[in-house]
This record gives C-alpha cells, sequence and structure tokens, in this order.
C-alpha cells in the first residue's frame, strides 16, 4: 500500500515538476532575451563550404547615380566566407588581384565552380555597401571644387578621418566632386584592396589617412534605458548602426499588415462559422468542410507565405504591399478565427435558440438578434487571440518579399513594408552584437504587447464564461 | 382575401428574402474553406509542373544534393527532408514527454486553485512569436550547448531542434489536457472506487482510454514542427547536408523555402516551381496528419459522447 503511495506521488512530482520546467524554461528565454541588453557571445566561425553571389545595383549615396555591385547572396555557415565574417549583403570587391564586377569574375578569380574548393586568395569586401566614409560635401575652396567629408562614418572615423576634412585623393585616384569620391574609392578599393590611401586636406595640411571600410569604431550605447526605448520605438530605422535602429517603420507596417487581414478575416471568419455552427446540414459536405477548414489552421505559415506572393503578389497585381501582406495573413487567421467563433457560439445555450424560433423568428433573426450577441465576448476573445497570432508571425511575410531593408513610414496599402517579427529576424541574422541587443529590444517591445493582447483575451473569457455558468 | 393577409404576405416575404440572402451569403463563406483547398492544392500541382517536366522524379525523391544555385544544378529532396526529420524527431522527443506530463498533472493532480493560473500561463507561453524562440535558439542555446560540445557549428539542428521542442510544450499540453478531459468522469469515478490511486487511475485507465487522442495530439504537434520556418531559419542555417547530422548546419523543407523566395539572384521561373515542389511535398505531408488527426480525435469523441 505504501509502495503504491509513493510511486503515484514520485508521478505526481515528476508530472508537476515537468511542467514547472517547462513554463520555468519558457520564462526564462523571455527573462534572457529581455537582458540582452549588454554584450552577447560574438559570431563564431566553423568550417564547410562557400557563398553564393549575385548582382545588385546600390544607390549612390548623396546622388541620384546607382553602382552595380557584387553582393553576397548567402554564406555558407562554415565556409572560407563565414570565417572572414561575410554576411549577406556585403559587397564583393575584389577576389586576389582581380576586381569584380560581376559574379562569374568572382569564380574565375578563384579558378573554381561554386561551392568547389578552398578560396585562398586574398578577397577584399565591404559588409554592407552602404557602409562608406560618411556624408559628403561638395565645397568650392579658393575657387576650386572640393569634397568635404561632414559627417565621417564608424569605420572613417576608426581610420582616423574627421568632420571637415577635404579629399583630395583615394588610391591616386583623384577626387573632384561627391560622385566621382565615391567612385574613386569604389575603383580603389577594386584595384588595390584595403585599407585604400586618402590624402586629405585638413586646416590647410596635407594629411595621408588609410581607411579599412571593414574596420569598426566602438561607438557607445545609449543608457538612458527609458529615453533609449522611447527613441527606439519611435524613430526610423538606419540599417547602417545598431546605434541607430528604429522600430517605427516596422510597427507601423505592423499596425498597417493586422488592419488589412482584420478587415477580411474578421467578416469572413465569423460569418464562416456561423454557417458551419447554425446552418449547415449534417452531411458529408459540412463534415468535409470541417477537416478542410481544421487542415487550413495547420498549414505551415510557409507554405502560406508561397501562396500569397503567387497569388496576390503576382497575379491580383498587389505586389509586396501592405494590401498582400494583409491578404496573406487573412489566409492564416481565418482558419484560426472559424474555430474560435465556432466554440463561443456553442457555448450558447440551446435554449436561447429555441426560445427565439418558438416566438417565430427566423433563422437569421434567431442568429443576428440572439445568438451573435449572446456570443460576442467569446468571439472577441477568439479575434483577439488570432489576430495577436498574426502580430508575431514572420515566416508568410518573409517569402512575400524582401522588404528587410524598409526604413519609412508606410503611408498607404500599395506601400513596401515590414513588420516587426521580420525586423526582429533581420537583425537577428546580422553578425554584429549590436544589432543582436537591438533584436533582444525589439522582441522585448513584441513579446510585452502580445502577453497583454493575450492577458485581456483570457481575462473576458473568464469573466464571461463565470457569467454564463452562473 | 383582404387588405391584412396580404400585408402580413408582403412582410413575411421581406423576411424571407433576408433569410434567402442570409443563406446564400453564409453557405458561400462556409464553401470558401473548400474552394481555397482546392485552389491551393491546383496552384501547387501547376506550379511544380515545370519542375517534374524537368527533373526525373526518381532523382528529386533519392537524390542526396540541393544545390538548385549551383552549375550544375542538383535537386535531390533527401537532405532536406534528413534535416526536417532530425529536427522534428528532437522536438517531439522534448515536446512529448513534457507536454503529456504537464496535462497529467494539470488534469489529475493540481489543486483548481494552481489550474486556474497555470492553464492561462500555458496559453500565454504559447502566444511567443516563434522568431523570438529562433533568436534564443541562435544567441543563448547554442553558445550554451557549446560548452558541452566543442564540435557544435554555430547553426546545427540540435539547438534549433531542442528550442522547438520547448515551443511545442504548451500546445501538446494543451491538447493533451483536452483528450484527457474528454476522458468520461465515470471511468476515473470507476478506477477510485476500486481503490486505485490516482498514478494508477491515470497510468492505467484513463491514459490507455484517451491513447488515440493522445495520438492525434502527437500528430499534431509533428505538423507543427514540420512546417516551422522561423527557428530553423535563424539557428539551423541554410547548408544541405546528406546525412543529416544534428550538430552540424541543416537546411529543411521551410528554409530551403525560405532560402530561394529570399535570395537576391534573379528568381527565374525554374527554380521558382522548385519552391511549389518543395510547398506541395509540404502541403501534402500536413494534410495527411492533419486529417489522420482529425479523424481519430472525432472518432475518441464520439466514443465518449
Amino acid at each position: 500500500m505504501s509502495g503504491r503511495r509513493t510511486r503515484g506521488w514520485a508521478f505526481a512530482c515528476l508530472a508537476g515538476a515537468a511542467l514547472g520546467v517547462s513554463l520555468v524554461v519558457l520564462i526564462i528565454l523571455i527573462a534572457i532575451t529581455a537582458l540582452q541588453a549588454g554584450p552577447i557571445t560574438s559570431m563564431r566561425a566553423v568550417a564547410g563550404a562557400g557563398i553564393s553571389l549575385s548582382l545588385r545595383s546600390m544607390d549612390v549615396p548623396g546622388t541620384r547615380d546607382a553602382v552595380a555591385f557584387v553582393t553576397v547572396a548567402q554564406v555558407e555557415a562554415g565556409s572560407p566566407a563565414a570565417g572572414l565574417g561575410m554576411s549577406r549583403g556585403d559587397a564583393l570587391l575584389t577576389v586576389g588581384d582581380t576586381p569584380v564586377n560581376r559574379p562569374s569574375q568572382a569564380w574565375d578569380a578563384v579558378g573554381a565552380a561554386p561551392g568547389g574548393r578552398e578560396v585562398t586568395l586574398p578577397v577584399v569586401w565591404m559588409p554592407r555597401p552602404e557602409i562608406t566614409l560618411g556624408t559628403l560635401r561638395a565645397a568650392s575652396v579658393e575657387g576650386a571644387p572640393r569634397v568635404v567629408l561632414s559627417a565621417p562614418s564608424e569605420s572613417a572615423q576608426a581610420g582616423g578621418l574627421r568632420a571637415g576634412d577635404v579629399l583630395l585623393t583615394a588610391g591616386g585616384i583623384p577626387i573632384a566632386g561627391t560622385r566621382q569620391a565615391w567612385e574613386a574609392l569604389v575603383v580603389a578599393a577594386r584595384t588595390q584592396g584595403t585599407p585604400i590611401e586618402l590624402a586629405l586636406e585638413r586646416e590647410g595640411e596635407p594629411v595621408l589617412v588609410r581607411w579599412d571600410p571593414t574596420a569598426r569604431a566602438e561607438l557607445p550605447f545609449v543608457r538612458d534605458p527609458l529615453r533609449a526605448w522611447w527613441t527606439f520605438l519611435t524613430t526610423l530605422n538606419e540599417p547602417r548602426y545598431p546605434e541607430r535602429a528604429g522600430l517605427l517603420p516596422a510597427f507601423v507596417g505592423s499596425v498597417y499588415v493586422v488592419l488589412v487581414m482584420a478587415a477580411v478575416a474578421f467578416p469572413l471568419g465569423v460569418a464562416g462559422a456561423v454557417y458551419l455552427e447554425e446552418y449547415a446540414p449534417s452531411n458529408f459536405l459540412t463534415r468535409t468542410i470541417e477537416i478542410l477548414v481544421a487542415n487550413l489552421a495547420g498549414t505551415p505559415s510557409a507554405v502560406v507565405g508561397i501562396i500569397g506572393l503567387e497569388v496576390f503578389a503576382r497575379a491580383l497585381g498587389a505586389g509586396r504591399s501592405i494590401l498582400a501582406g494583409g491578404l496573406t495573413l487573412s489566409v492564416l487567421i481565418l482558419p484560426m478565427m472559424i474555430v474560435a467563433t465556432r466554440e463561443a457560439l456553442r457555448a450558447v445555450p440551446r435554449t436561447l435558440r429555441e426560445a427565439a424560433l418558438a416566438v417565430g423568428a427566423t433563422r437569421w433573426e434567431t442568429v443576428r438578434h440572439h445568438v451573435l450577441p449572446y456570443a460576442l465576448p467569446g468571439i472577441l476573445t477568439g479575434t483577439i487571440l488570432s489576430f495577436s497570432r498574426a502580430l508575431g508571425e514572420a515566416a508568410p511575410l518573409l517569402l512575400l518579399g524582401a522588404f528587410l531593408f524598409v526604413t519609412y513610414v508606410p503611408q498607404g496599402l500599395g506601400d513596401s513594408f515590414t513588420v516587426v517579427p521580420l525586423q526582429i529576424f533581420e537583425w537577428a541574422t546580422r553578425p554584429q552584437d549590436g544589432f543582436a541587443t537591438v533584436a533582444a529590444a525589439a522582441i522585448v517591445i513584441l513579446v510585452a504587447l502580445l502577453l497583454l493582447l493575450n492577458a485581456v483575451a483570457i481575462v473576458l473569457r473568464t469573466r464571461f464564461q463565470r457569467r454564463w455558468s452562473g | 382575401m383582404d387588405v391584412t393577409p396580404h400585408a402580413v404576405v408582403r412582410v413575411s416575404c421581406g423576411r424571407s428574402r433576408r433569410e434567402g440572402l442570409a443563406t446564400a451569403g453564409l453557405t458561400t463563406t462556409g464553401l470558401l474553406a473548400v474552394v481555397v483547398t482546392l485552389a491551393i492544392i491546383a496552384l501547387f500541382i501547376e506550379g511544380s509542373v515545370p519542375f517534374f517536366r524537368e527533373v526525373q522524379l526518381g532523382d528529386f525523391v533519392e537524390g542526396t544534393r540541393w544545390a538548385p544555385l549551383h552549375e550544375p544544378a542538383s535537386y535531390g529532396i533527401l537532405p532536406l527532408v534528413g534535416a526536417t526529420v532530425v529536427t522534428t524527431g528532437i522536438a517531439l522527443a522534448v515536446a512529448m514527454p513534457l507536454g503529456l506530463l504537464s496535462a497529467v498533472f494539470l488534469s489529475t493532480y493540481a489543486p483548481s486553485s494552481v489550474r486556474r493560473i497555470l492553464k492561462p500561463a500555458l496559453e500565454l507561453l504559447a502566444g511567443v512569436p516563434t522568431v523570438v524562440y529562433g533568436f534564443f535558439a541562435l544567441r543563448f542555446v547554442t553558445p550554451l550547448l557549446q560548452g558541452f560540445i566543442p564540435a557544435l557549428g554555430f547553426w546545427n539542428g540540435l539547438s534549433a531542434g531542442l528550442v522547438m521542442g520547448v515551443m511545442i510544450v504548451p500546445y501538446v499540453a494543451s491538447l493533451s489536457e483536452d483528450v484527457l478531459y474528454a476522458v468520461p468522469r465515470s471511468l476515473w469515478e470507476g478506477s477510485y472506487a476500486l481503490g486505485a490511486t490516482r498514478f494508477e487511475t491515470v497510468v492505467r485507465v484513463v491514459v490507455p482510454a484517451a491513447l488515440s487522442g493522445l495520438g492525434a495530439a502527437f500528430i499534431l504537434a509533428m505538423t507543427r514542427a514540420v512546417g516551422e520556418t522561423m527557428i530553423v531559419a535563424l539557428a539551423a542555417g541554410r547548408t544541405p547536408t546528406w546525412p543529416p547530422d544534428p550538430t552540424q548546419p541543416l537546411l529543411t523543407l521551410t528554409t530551403a523555402i525560405v532560402n530561394i523566395a529570399t535570395g537576391d539572384h534573379e528568381a527565374t521561373a525554374f527554380i521558382w516551381s522548385a519552391v511549389f515542389a518543395i510547398g506541395l511535398l509540404l502541403f501534402l505531408t500536413t494534410l495527411v496528419l492533419n486529417t489522420v488527426s482529425y479523424l481519430v480525435i472525432r472518432r475518441f469523441r464520439e466514443r465518449y459522447a
């Protein structure tokens, strides 16, 4: 007898511990993410395969021109490229002594097929070609056109450049205008590699500096917590520096996309649920519909993303816009809405329906005036839960388009956009530790918002459950 | 016939018209699910036709090299399937025991006051976005595991699978708890009346009675893990390897889709058709799994209704 009891208690403890452990792990997860405001483990390179390249045109900062770049489309983990610290979006300038203007040239220079042999030649690249000397200003000094560095970038500061320096040559190539300055930098990097020798004039004195575009100065993080959070939430995103990252575009994008999704999924979801629960005859077709709805609710979100891209973005011509994003999410959320609404309708007592029908109301009148109002709190709870799911969904929108670098606030349904979870994904894939901190900050905001929404829904439900049963 | 009945007829005419409109409208939305599913299947079959015209089905199913962007291209699906099986297996190995035990605790042992707090807490945690779990796996779990397994890659299937398992625990717990709850009270009480302890009741009576329902929960958890995208995209890497090694980077079916769809390369029509082929495989897998679990659960409910 006591053996049985002991076994029972041991099992109770085990089961309780399992639940406890799961909850604690999940809570630790969120807490640790929240605490990542400090430095985090740096990227660790491992050994393995290659990179794939693509051609991309980049706007020249401050001008209307564009320059073609060979950019890194993908870095395989453990490749020499990964070991060097290359990441997606970096520009490849030279391989060995060969300047690279087209992807094929890079492979010719290596002398191997993509993904083939190990690259042993020195490779020169710029992490994100957006990283330049900084803001350049055209000026006229004693009648001669000059280029003045008005706001040096991080790497320029690390190389000893200062605001107000007049640029004369880059790698021996003379500089006359802001556009030439930029071209000279690119050409010098392509033909001579980095660091690039820059001839400057500082306070009338000639100065020579060596600028390494891959260098990073240690910029201090803003340490005033409340203001930093508020600034983070309300500023535009500057994709180059983690210090200047902002969540505003993603936040507004999320709100827009969820609103579009709500406008589609809410009426359709409620109508579908009312049909299945109140109207549908009990036959093969209804059972099929039920299975299909359950299935759609379990469709992988990546598959939904393909549908969104093919149907909404391409076939309907919505492009990679807020409209297409909202419609894609509604495909994902609609089945959840139907399931949640059906549960709310099922909780409405039969007597209510029968009373309405008995006094001569038609079926629609019963539903419209009695069942729906009664089920409304339950429906709203389900709605909040499904919408908060949509707010945290990234995969379908990731497939829908490469809007990972949206830096402005979207204005209308036709604009391209990014959402908070996608922005987190983008920051999380960046190798610099600063971006991990920023991603953690965005996670804290997103999770706080979702927990708040879910808590409201759960409280709502508990209250109305009590009212119904009482 | 005088005026009054006529008026009544007119009123009910309006009412019945409204009734007809409502029925028609609601039926249409109800049928939407059928239309959408058929449209999806049609879309994926049509989209993957160019792919299967070019690539032998045998090479696709049995090929061990996935390199759609390289020259010469190769479209063996096995590395992707292997990676998905590895991460899903690890996730289920974590989620099933933890989730099931949590459900047993909630339905059998927890006093109602504890239950009232823990159940909503589980639901809250189920609402955490997957990208958050992915970040956690990449930035916390992998460095932690590297302390024990020095050869562990920066990207690896192990930490992605473990974290995916943790993500699924609330889902499994909630599904299993529903199933256990659906076992009639008479079975519980009959067992108690015979002098069985709570442990004996759960292990010998309730769980066997609920076995089919728990199986369905297992299948649903599996579909969740198979379709999970963001965790593996962040933490498992993007390298197709065969045979799959959990300590090294892997490319799952879902990340292969992400990889092609978000690559900077010119997405040619043919590469896009490969996305459809993978999508079709994923969709059919989840369709079969979901349908099976749905039917099992329904039969389970009917048996005890």
